[in-house]
């Protein structure tokens, strides 16, 4: 008796662990790439279909996070940030326009 | 226009050569830096006031913004290493080719003065990443200074890129 209702707290316990695992990959996430000294860092970010995406530039000068078609963030100001909720699943190369030497990608999971 | 590129080349050119003979110290080298800043900030003004093209306009604007942030950085940098500029064969040719070229670009309009201004931006940024990497960042004695240096050439290659991209549209 004492077997079984340890077995069935274990089975309990796990259903709940997989169940707050669950929970967790289905709230949307935060990721930050930080702009300096004219790099994207992570240079190459992997986020699920729903996660948003902040750039903080931490240069002394204006900065974009610009994939053709996909997303634009206009200047980015010395210190400011800019905020993306990836909607389009698939590889998005992304440069600054101001400073095209400047790459990144973003990788959205579906 | 592209003899005025090539004069102004040549002049730093010469001068790059005459500073390979006798490296610069960190005064001159916090000179040099000044005065290729503020050559771009005043060709970018001018762009921003007389460019026709919206790209051009946009990247005099940007000219301005970027190149004054980095002459922030700079003067900040002096006053805390208590170093005063110091003028030399290098800073002098730089100014003076600003003048020149500020001069050459007043009396052009509309897309002639698009096409002399972004010819221009292109071959300055070449010279000055050359000045960069070959003379001011391996004489450069303060870390600090070097640093500055080393942070202020991927700025410059982006600018260089930003004016051939914008150049090959005015091509168009």
């Amino acid at each position: 008796m004492i077997i079984r209702a340890a077995v069935a707290l274990g089975c309990l316990s796990g259903a709940l662990a997989a169940g707050a695992g669950a929970i967790a990959a289905d709230k949307p996430a935060t990721h930050t790439v930080v702009i300096e000294g004219l790099k994207f860092v992570p240079e190459m970010l992997t986020v699920k279909r729903g996660d948003t995406v902040v750039w903080v530039n931490k240069d002394p000068y204006p900065h974009t996070a610009t994939a053709n078609g996909v997303f634009d963030s206009g200047a980015i100001a010395e210190g400011r940030s800019w905020r993306y909720i990836a909607q389009k699943p698939g590889e998005h190369p992304y440069l600054c326009t101001f400073h095209p030497n400047m790459k990144g990608l973003l990788r959205v999971q579906p | 226009m592209r003899n005025c590129a090539m004069t102004f080349a040549a002049t730093l050119f010469v001068a790059a050569s005459a500073v390979a003979a006798e490296p610069p110290n960190d005064a001159q080298i916090a000179s040099i830096v000044v005065t290729a800043n503020q050559v771009d900030i005043d060709a970018g003004k001018l762009a921003q006031k007389k460019g026709s093209n919206a790209e051009v306009k946009a990247f005099g604007k940007q000219m301005v913004t970027d190149h004054a942030a980095v002459n922030k950085q700079a003067s900040a940098l002096v006053k805390k290493l208590k170093v005063k500029p110091q003028d030399n064969p290098t800073s002098q040719s730089l100014k003076s080719g600003g003048v020149e070229n500020v001069k050459k670009l007043q009396k052009l309009k509309g897309a002639a003065f698009d096409k002399a201004y972004v010819d221009h931006e292109v071959a300055y940024h070449e010279q000055v990443i050359d000045a960069i990497n070959k003379t001011l960042i391996p004489s450069a004695k303060n870390p600090e200074l070097k640093k500055l240096l080393e942070t202020g050439l991927p700025l410059f290659q982006g600018h260089l890129e930003h004016a051939k991209k914008l150049q090959a549209s005015l091509g168009k």
